[in-house]
């Protein structure tokens, strides 16, 4: 590399800079989002390293401006399909015993987290949240994924899933509905009778 | 508008996605309408829940590393 050193222009290294501050600075939403869809933290972590060499291939056609941690979703979402979609699971199907594995990998990991106020949600465990979501068809498990877990807007998101806004609301609409019956299910397991939902 | 209406455009409210006509239309039936109160409280806090409750980790530092690494190559 001693000879690229050399060759090294001041426009390379303001793109340098820029992809270091815009880019990088995403890096855990990335790597979560990446977990979620592998359920695989060495998968993940490869999934996002690509993510990031294309990203900064690209990062010329990156239109300035608009959301830089929606365009790398996009980009690592894409890169998912191509790699992973041929063999993965059919949707509504959920491995349960995976998700517990997932997060018994992770539970050590430093938690990014912070605690609900105290009513019957509270009763929510972490892994039932997650199952109840992971056992929503794909369609809706995305896009609340990238709403509420996330934070994109609707037209964000619409671009990611290449759908119009429309869709987008009346998925999370739908997605949602279902996410509280789950939801509802664990919390009466708890012991709260709770009228939740209705 | 009718409850079912009125629990489609919730949705979008909570995630500040509402044109002015529908805010206006929602908050006249919540006002009337104690039911959808609370099924719009309980579906603010269904979001609160998903987002607090999804664990999130940190990037593992060899992965962070590497990726800096991978943009500083030709830097000086
Ligand atoms: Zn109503």
């Amino acid at each position: 590399m001693k000879e690229k050193k050399q060759t090294i222009n001041a426009q390379e290294q303001l793109k340098q800079q820029e992809f270091q501050q815009e880019a990088v600075a995403h890096i855990n939403s990335l790597y979560n989002y990446a977990l979620h869809l592998t359920m695989n933290p060495s998968d993940a972590e490869d999934l996002v390293q690509e993510t990031y060499l294309k990203a900064y291939k690209f990062f010329n056609s990156f239109e300035r401006g608009t959301n830089c941690k929606a365009w790398l979703f996009k980009i690592l979402k894409n890169n998912y399909i191509n790699k992973f979609r041929k063999n993965a699971r059919e949707p509504g199907k959920v491995d349960y015993d995976l998700i517990k594995d997932f997060y018994h990998t992770i539970k050590d990991v430093q938690r990014d987290t912070t605690e609900a106020e105290s009513d019957f949600f509270h009763s929510l465990l972490h892994e039932e949240v997650y199952q109840a979501l992971q056992s929503l068809p794909e369609e809706f498990r995305e896009v609340i994924q990238l709403c509420d877990i996330e934070g994109f807007t609707y037209e964000e998101i619409a671009n990611m899933v290449e759908s119009p806004i429309g869709t987008v609301r009346s998925r999370l609409y739908r997605g949602r509905k279902l996410l509280r019956a789950k939801l509802e299910d664990y919390a009466k397991k708890h012991g709260y009778n709770t009228e939740f939902g209705e | 508008m009718n409850c079912s209406k009125a629990k489609v455009l919730m949705s979008a409210a909570i995630d500040g996605e509402l044109n002015l006509k529908e805010e206006f239309e929602l908050t006249r039936h919540l006002d009337e309408c104690p039911e959808c109160r609370s099924y719009f409280q309980d579906a603010k806090k269904t979001k609160i829940i998903i987002r607090e409750r999804i664990v999130r980790v940190k990037a593992p530092q060899n992965l962070v590393e590497s990726i800096v690494r991978m943009t500083n190559i030709t830097a000086t």
